[in-house]
């Protein structure tokens, strides 16, 4: 969408909120995944704190080092905790990878899907999109290897440089031109799914191919696009952290815990708003070819 | 009344001073910029110190070669009541050599650590002449006396043809020529930045009976004698200075440099510092025996905090007047290091100390303000009670780390003395209990400090175990008698070195108490303390009956037990605190001898918890979770922390399908 093209990012919204038990759905399965990985460390943090009246200095306010020496007990494992975080959060990828397909078959028609056509679009294009992802894995190595240059430049720079702030600014340039590139190839492949799913495309090399003439044809409004999504959820990332350090109390746990799921609610908005933007988006460019008209009824004889 | 007077006594004693300062450096008379008169300390008259030595340096920068050039004329005067015919001295900045000790430690316990070329430094004397004894250049012999690495030149000394008799002088006159690496430990050079210490040769100190002159470590700081320094240094104009003493001479040179002189009595070491682009912060304390001028050098990008480094080092300066005793120097020097020279950083000298900060350090982050608060308290726990840094680092480090838990928390608060911001809190005491909760079983206080187990136990037993040690000496002796005990120590050791034993004997004569069981178990030993609440109980008294009666609160009897157990093998008596579900609380006391104890009750009332230390004074104890326990399962931080590992998780989730 370009500035003269307004709507899509609205009609993106509007797309979700009409559709919004993906939303919802979605939200469900990243909790439900999460569950575990918070069970485990409810496991291990109560077998510390529930018995002991120490507990007090993290329920009523949070005490880094008592946070730290909790960490440090032999019940809790940090490392396993973690790993236990990453495992559903690798589970959680998986599933997104796969309901990709039918999330983006359910923007593309604007109609609810049920559950058999859903599953069945996610799983048609699941290894179509897996082999996208190892085309956009390779894309990221040089990012990564730009992202270890520019760490290496703006810390000699951070040291050395006569201007103390030269170094900040270097690496606040850089990451911000990392994050460009990365959301430039992000684009990329999103739009590549978008047309795998749109075309209905099974030569993957030659929709990335086209996926990239396309995105850099059309580069500034699709980044515009995503990025005015991107400073809806970074804002309101920041509200919900203001609003927890300024108004919620450090005892109240249902408090934060609303607000902790309503940021990630937007988050996962955001995303799936960002993938029903590019949708309408392309759709604009390439319309759907237009059905047959149906044969007019024959005029009842008189 | 009394205070005014001394004031305006010292004023004018103070430009009397100076006007012989003057004499003495006639190029200041000249100077068009001539600093306002001043003296080193309040009582220039009358010496604090014993005044063994006595340093007069000439010294000549090279900027661009980070270079000095320098000529040292030394009198030592011999006070050992034995004739001495043999002289130690350090080189302190040979140490910054790859084959040296220091480096060689450095790089055992930083594998990571990679040498390179500009981290080199070096000291050469090149002549050393002692008056009426000749040239002694040939005699100098390189020793090591701690590892004996024959690579390490960082002590050496010089046998005299005669020796120097009790009471007698003897005049060393010294030439040297040094390199200043690039900032890596305390010293060196960042840019135009160049922090000047440890930087002469230093003389050893004769202690207990025997010459004290270790080489330099990567864990060890100094020692040497008090006395005075009168120090020219030459450098481009342009450098703003700041050192050790008060500046008395300034003088243009038409070559473009500068000559500046300091003079500074009753103090062990002299430092000093350069940089273009330093900005001066100037303001004052009104300290007990006078005006105290404070000095900040700071970076342009920093001068947004200099009030915090203000605020905190007046507020030090306050608390120790009322604590232990007035600074008795007319100065003191803060310098603020540039980026990348943070190696600089944190670092005490007399009457001048090193900081740090960042141009983006948060408010609710207090490290300029401990920084500052910890190197200020080191003009009393070394620059005044001048411990043997070497050997005795637990009576200087450790001893300012509790005092600074003190001030911190009574400047900043108890529980957010260096931490409070976004929600979280950190109290500086917790973390030194922390940083020793890590290693408490390694290494006793008492240890040299080149002999810990590694660098990382050298720092969390010398500086936050003692803290921790002292914390809990509280519990036994009172907060304010452990204060008073610290001010008879400063006030009957100051100007002296004293030893681990005049501290430990002082806290006992203060205290009245025999405390060498918990010393030798805190302070000389490596014992763990940990106490834990084991079970907690109640029973029905009727349990046996087939159909007891309905249980009715206040009637219905039971049978509570409550076992403590010592874990650790440190023994300290502790308090129990037992409660019951009618609002009953007993307090119980158990001496901790025995591994464990038993408290059983027969109350018309259940027990609801039990602690052990409820008062929260026994800081050594290395877990507090199992300090206490209740009977029914209290949920609050653990749903909260679960529900912040839950939202993490999330996100963590969503990150990651950002690739899908």
């Amino acid at each position: 969408m370009s500035r003269g093209e307004p709507g899509v990012v609205v009609a993106g919204a509007r797309l979700v909120w009409r559709r919004q038990r993906v939303l919802w759905w979605m939200y469900a399965i990243n909790l439900l995944l999460a569950l575990p990985a918070a069970l485990r460390a409810s496991m291990s943090f109560g077998g510390v704190l529930n018995n002991s009246l120490a507990g007090e200095r993290l329920g009523k306010g949070f005490d880094l080092t008592a946070f730290i020496e909790l960490l440090a007990q032999p019940e809790v494992s940090p490392a396993q905790l973690m790993m236990g975080s990453v495992v559903f959060s690798f589970l959680f990828f998986v599933f997104f990878l796969f309901a990709t397909g039918g999330v983006l078959e359910v923007y593309r028609r604007d109609q609810t899907l049920g559950a058999g056509e859903f599953f069945a679009a996610a799983g048609g294009f699941f290894w179509r999109f897996v082999r996208l992802l190892l085309f956009l894995l390779l894309a990221l190595v040089p990012v990564g290897i730009l992202a270890g240059l520019l760490s290496r430049v703006s810390g000699r720079l951070a040291s050395d440089s006569p201007r103390e702030m030269l170094g900040f600014w270097v690496e606040l340039g850089g990451a911000l031109l990392l994050w460009v590139l990365l959301v430039a190839i992000r684009l990329w492949f999103d739009l590549a799914q978008v047309r795998a799913v749109a075309e209905g495309e099974r030569a993957m090399r030659r929709t990335v191919w086209r996926a990239l003439k396309l995105t850099g044809a059309n580069f500034g409004s699709l980044f515009w696009l995503y990025l005015r999504i991107t400073l809806v959820a970074w804002a309101g990332l920041a509200l919900a952290a203001w609003v927890w350090v300024k108004f919620v109390p450090a005892e109240s746990v249902g408090l934060s815990f609303l607000l902790g799921q309503a940021v990630v609610l937007l988050w996962l908005g955001t995303r799936l708003w960002q993938r029903a933007s590019e949708t309408l988006w392309y759709q604009r460019r390439f319309p759907p070819p237009a059905a047959e008209p149906a044969p007019p009824a024959s005029a009842p004889s008189a | 009344m009394q205070r005014r007077l001394r004031a305006v006594l010292s004023t004018a004693l103070a430009s009397a001073t100076l006007a012989t300062a003057a004499a003495l450096f006639p190029a200041a008379e000249t100077s068009p910029v001539a600093p306002a008169p001043a003296a080193s300390t309040f009582t220039p008259e009358k010496p604090l110190s014993e005044r063994v030595v006595a340093y007069q340096i000439e010294a000549r920068l090279d900027t661009e070669k980070k270079t000095l050039e320098a000529t040292e004329t030394l009198t030592y005067r011999n006070r050992t009541g034995r004739p001495l015919d043999l002289f130690p001295f350090h080189l302190y900045l040979n140490a910054f050599q790859p084959q040296s000790t220091f480096l060689r430690e450095v790089r055992q316990g930083s594998p990571d650590f990679e040498w390179k070329e500009k981290y080199r430094g070096s000291i050469e004397v090149t002549r050393l002449q002692v008056v009426g004894q000749g040239d002694l250049t040939g005699k100098m012999e390189f020793i090591q006396p701690d590892d004996g690495n024959p690579d390490d030149r960082t002590v050496f000394q010089v046998r005299l043809p005669r020796p120097v008799p009790p009471g007698g002088e003897a005049q060393f006159k010294i030439a040297f020529r040094a390199q200043l690496p690039q900032v890596l430990a305390r010293t060196g050079t960042k840019r135009d930045f160049f922090m000047v210490g440890q930087w002469f040769p230093k003389v050893g100190v004769w202690w207990r009976g025997a010459w004290n002159c270790h080489q330099f470590h990567s864990t060890t700081e100094f020692f040497a004698d008090f006395g005075t320094y009168d120090v020219k240094v030459t450098l481009p104009q342009g450098y703003v200075v700041g050192a050790t003493g008060v500046e008395v001479g300034r003088q243009p040179n038409p070559d473009g440099t500068q000559t500046l002189a300091f003079r500074a009595e009753d103090v062990h070491d002299f430092a000093w510092t350069a940089d273009r682009n330093f900005r001066v912060v100037e303001d004052s304390f009104a300290g007990g025996l006078g005006p105290v001028k404070i000095r900040l050098l700071m970076q342009p990008g920093h001068l947004s905090q200099a009030p915090r480094y203000m605020q905190a080092l007046k507020g030090t300066l306050r608390l120790y007047d009322r604590w232990f005793g007035p600074y008795p120097y007319t100065q003191i020097t803060v310098v603020d290091p540039p980026h990348g020279g943070f190696g600089a950083g944190g670092m005490e000298y007399p009457m001048l100390i090193t900081a740090g900060t960042t141009w983006w350090m948060p408010a609710g982050l207090l490290l300029p303000e401990i920084v500052v608060e910890h190197e200020f308290g080191h003009q009393y726990w070394y620059g005044m009670v001048a411990t043997n840094e070497f050997e005795d680092a637990w009576l200087d480090e450790g001893i300012n780390q509790y005092v600074e838990t003190q001030v911190m928390a009574a400047l900043y608060g108890e529980e957010t003395s260096i931490l409070n911001l976004w929600g979280m809190t950190g109290g500086d005491a917790r973390l030194s209990r922390l940083q020793y909760r890590a290693v408490p079983d390694t290494d006793p206080l008492t240890r040299s400090a080149y002999e810990f187990m590694s660098g990382g136990a050298y720092g969390a037993v010398t500086y936050a175990k003692t803290a921790t040690v002292l914390r809990t000496l509280e519990s036994l002796i009172g907060e304010e008698t452990l204060r008073r005990a610290l001010q008879t120590y400063f006030q009957r050791y100051r100007f002296t070195h004293p030893t681990e034993e005049d501290f430990l004997k002082t806290v006992e004569e203060v205290s009245g108490q025999d405390l060498g069981w918990f010393f030798d178990q805190a302070v000389r030993g490596t014992r763990v303390l940990d106490y834990q609440v084991r079970t907690l109980r109640s029973d029905r008294a009727d349990w046996h009956l087939e159909n007891p009666p309905e249980e009715k609160k206040g009637e219905t009897l039971f049978r509570s037990l409550v076992v403590v157990h010592r874990k650790g093998d440190f023994i300290f008596p502790v308090e129990v605190e037992v409660k019951f579900d009618n609002g009953e609380t007993v307090r119980e006391r158990w001496d901790g001898r025995d591994r464990w104890a038993r408290f059983g009750y027969e109350k018309k009332a259940r027990v609801v918890s039990a602690e052990i230390d409820p008062d929260h004074k026994v800081w050594l104890d290395t877990n507090l979770f199992n300090n206490s326990r209740t009977r029914e399962s209290q949920r609050p931080a653990t749903r909260k922390l679960t529900q912040y590992w839950l939202v993490l998780t999330q996100f963590l989730a969503q990150c990651l399908a950002w690739l899908a």
